[in-house]
């Protein structure tokens, strides 16, 4: 039988942040571990199992993804890290760490640019947002949707118990509301050009997570975000593409010392 | 049928000369190559083009109407306005329908002076449609496709208040400021020309179209869902205080008219074919770019996809639009029964169907001009009469 995407140990917490449903998944005790989740989370969550024997684990849905309500007021990034503060405060969560990955990795530098002193240490796995002439990621919207599964891994087997075995009207249109969201924010950029002149404030320990074999967000821009960062470590993972935490779980171990 | 019966012609003006291996492109939308256009030829097909509009003018037809789009060898008129004014000097009588820019492919302020600039040189014969335009035109065109629908409400918005304010007055929306909104020159027609909503059915557009009490014309969609829209908008259009009336319910409707029922579909089928299977062919991310429809809008619109751009058959096309292929007798009786149902007296003639060439084109609107058109003005006279009595 399939995993579930959302293992039950996980508890579901429901709050209303600016008048919008946002749905928080809870697991585990001790100091708390922010996971932002990427465009979509529909390959679950069961990498960040191990993660909750040492933390608090919350991965909050996004406004206009997964299971948490639509914005239509969120029109850039940003308007995110202003939704993280108001989050914050519902959970009650004063210093952090925070994970961002992909999508969520940008809004996790983002957050952590303007409110520094609230993150002890900072992991981006894969982090979007960077336009780098040399290495360019492809342009998401243009990717036709049915290749994009497997342009997320380099082993289709560790996401293939998450997607629907025929074509699926709900799936597609799940992922069609959330590529809508993310066109409000990524449609005319897909990028934040003034990003590299803000990430010297990540003065936290930091840690830059990549698979090797990404094809979303090419692996040679870590390199770019390790040379803005002032104590930036990178670890890169051989066989594993832009889902690296659902495919090495060896990456799942390292952001877990990292953090601890 | 209440009311004067309105003919109009619909040319797209295609560009029709693919290559021999088209059909191993998925889509003639957005990314099909331009370099398959040969401007030697799309200058002859101008020519044709063009002439086929002024002879509908001259055969009596009440309007011409022509529609934008981009990036496709479906049409090439990425820029209808000029078309208007190219036929203007030429089109002596009947309206110049320009159905028609997607409002948010153009500086509203700009679209507003155009369509004025139009209806002037015409001396007010203009109409106007606001599609929102087709999802192919945001894959062509850089505007947002999520926020589509606000920022087109605010630039009708602002054309009409252009039209009908005195300037300059100021506008300060969410998409646009304007310090000093006062077009030169203002519209011939007061307060401005007749306007139409252009779409393919979303609940916002009808909503918006019975907001501003303007005509709505459907396109692509089933027999069925053009009445249910029809209902919808007339009651809707009650609701905010407006009498829709039936001629600003536009019926789109392919025609061809020949000698027998045989020979029209042996003259017509093949040009159908080539509408639906080639010139309509693109891909479903084409058609919905992200944040474009409803999740619930593109979840309905997965099924009527395959019946539109899917494998051409002639029944079922016959069955589920409005098609009136066959004899004049044949098609006189269609398009009054359409009319009746749909509550109009408007129809929207797409009488230049897909790749068909020109002597067809002429005699088609011939035929109709001749032995459909006359035939229906009179029985609508006869109809006014007995209810004057």
């Amino acid at each position: 039988m399939a995993p579930a995407a959302f293992p039950a140990q996980f508890k579901r917490e429901v709050h209303t942040v600016n008048g919008v449903k946002t749905v928080v998944l809870t697991a585990g005790s001790g100091e708390p571990l922010v996971f932002l989740h990427g465009a979509g989370l529909w390959h679950g969550i069961n990498f960040a199992v191990p993660w909750t024997e040492k933390f608090r684990v919350i991965i909050p849905f996004h406004p206009g993804f997964g299971e948490s309500g639509d914005d239509p007021a969120i029109t850039d990034t940003h308007d995110y890290v202003m939704h993280y503060l108001d989050l914050f405060d519902a959970l009650g969560i004063d210093r952090l760490r925070l994970v961002g990955f992909s999508l969520g990795g940008l809004l996790a530098a983002k957050f952590a640019v303007e409110h520094g002193h609230r993150i002890d240490r900072l992991v981006l796995v894969g982090p979007a947002g960077l336009r780098d002439k040399a290495h360019p990621a492809p342009d998401l919207f243009k990717l036709p949707p049915e290749q994009i599964p497997s342009m997320l891994v380099t082993n289709f087997d560790v996401i293939k118990p998450y997607l629907p075995e025929k074509p699926d009207l709900d799936f597609m249109g799940d992922r069609y509301r959330e590529g809508g969201m993310l066109a409000r924010l990524w449609w005319e950029h897909p990028w934040d050009t003034k990003l590299p002149r803000y990430l010297h404030r990540l003065t936290m320990p930091t840690l830059l997570v990549w698979g090797e074999d990404d094809r979303l967000i090419p692996v040679q821009q870590a390199e770019i975000w390790r040379r803005h960062i002032p104590k930036a470590d990178v670890a890169i993972f051989k066989g594993a593409g832009h889902l690296v935490l659902d495919e090495k779980r060896e990456a799942v171990d390292a952001v877990q010392r990292f953090l601890s | 049928m209440v009311g004067n019966v309105r003919f109009d012609f619909m040319h797209f003006m295609p560009y029709v000369y693919l290559p021999e291996n088209q059909k191993e492109f998925r889509s003639l939308w957005v990314d099909f190559p331009n370099k398959y256009y040969d401007p030697e030829r799309g200058h002859a097909l101008y020519q044709r083009y063009l002439a086929e509009l002024v002879l509908a003018d001259t055969l009596g037809f009440d309007a011409i109407v022509v529609n934008e789009h981009h990036n496709t060898a479906y049409s090439m008129m990425a820029a209808p306005n000029l078309i208007a004014a190219a036929v203007i000097p030429q089109i002596k009588n009947a309206k110049i329908c320009v159905w028609g820019t997607p409002p948010n492919l153009e500086y509203p302020n700009r679209l507003a002076e155009e369509y004025a600039m139009l209806d002037v040189l015409s001396n007010g014969r203009l109409e106007v449609a606001f599609p929102l335009g087709t999802g192919m035109e945001y894959w062509a065109n850089p505007i947002n496709p999520a926020t589509a629908r606000e920022r087109y409400r605010e630039s009708i918005d602002i054309i009409l208040q252009a039209w009908t304010q005195d300037g300059p007055t100021s506008y300060y929306g969410d998409f646009y400021t304007y310090r000093y909104l006062n077009p030169w020159p203002r519209p011939y027609q007061k307060p401005h020309p007749p306007c139409y909503i252009v779409g393919t059915g979303s609940p916002e557009t009808i909503e918006l179209a019975a907001q501003l009490g303007f005509g709505y014309s459907s396109v692509f969609v089933t027999k069925q869902r053009a009445l249910e829209l029809n209902q919808q908008l007339r009651q809707r259009g009650a609701e905010h205080g407006h009498q829709i009336r039936p001629e600003q319910l536009p019926l789109g409707v392919i025609a061809y008219v020949a000698e027998t029922k045989e020979k029209a579909e042996e003259e017509a089928i093949e040009h159908m074919r080539y509408f639906f299977e080639d010139a309509l062919r693109t891909t479903p991310t084409f058609l919905a770019p992200p944040g474009y429809l409803s999740v619930d809008q593109l979840k309905k619109r997965a099924a009527l996809a395959d019946k539109l751009h899917g494998a051409f058959n002639f029944q079922n096309i016959n069955e589920s639009f409005f098609v009136a292929v066959g004899t004049a007798d044949r098609v006189v009786e269609q398009l009054e029964e359409w009319g009746e149902t749909m509550g109009t007296n408007h129809f929207n003639i797409l009488g230049a169907i897909g790749n068909m060439p020109h002597w067809k084109v002429v005699k088609n609107l011939s035929f109709l001009a001749q032995d459909v058109f006359p035939r229906m003005r009179a029985h609508a006279a006869v109809e006014r009469r007995v209810a004057a009595e």
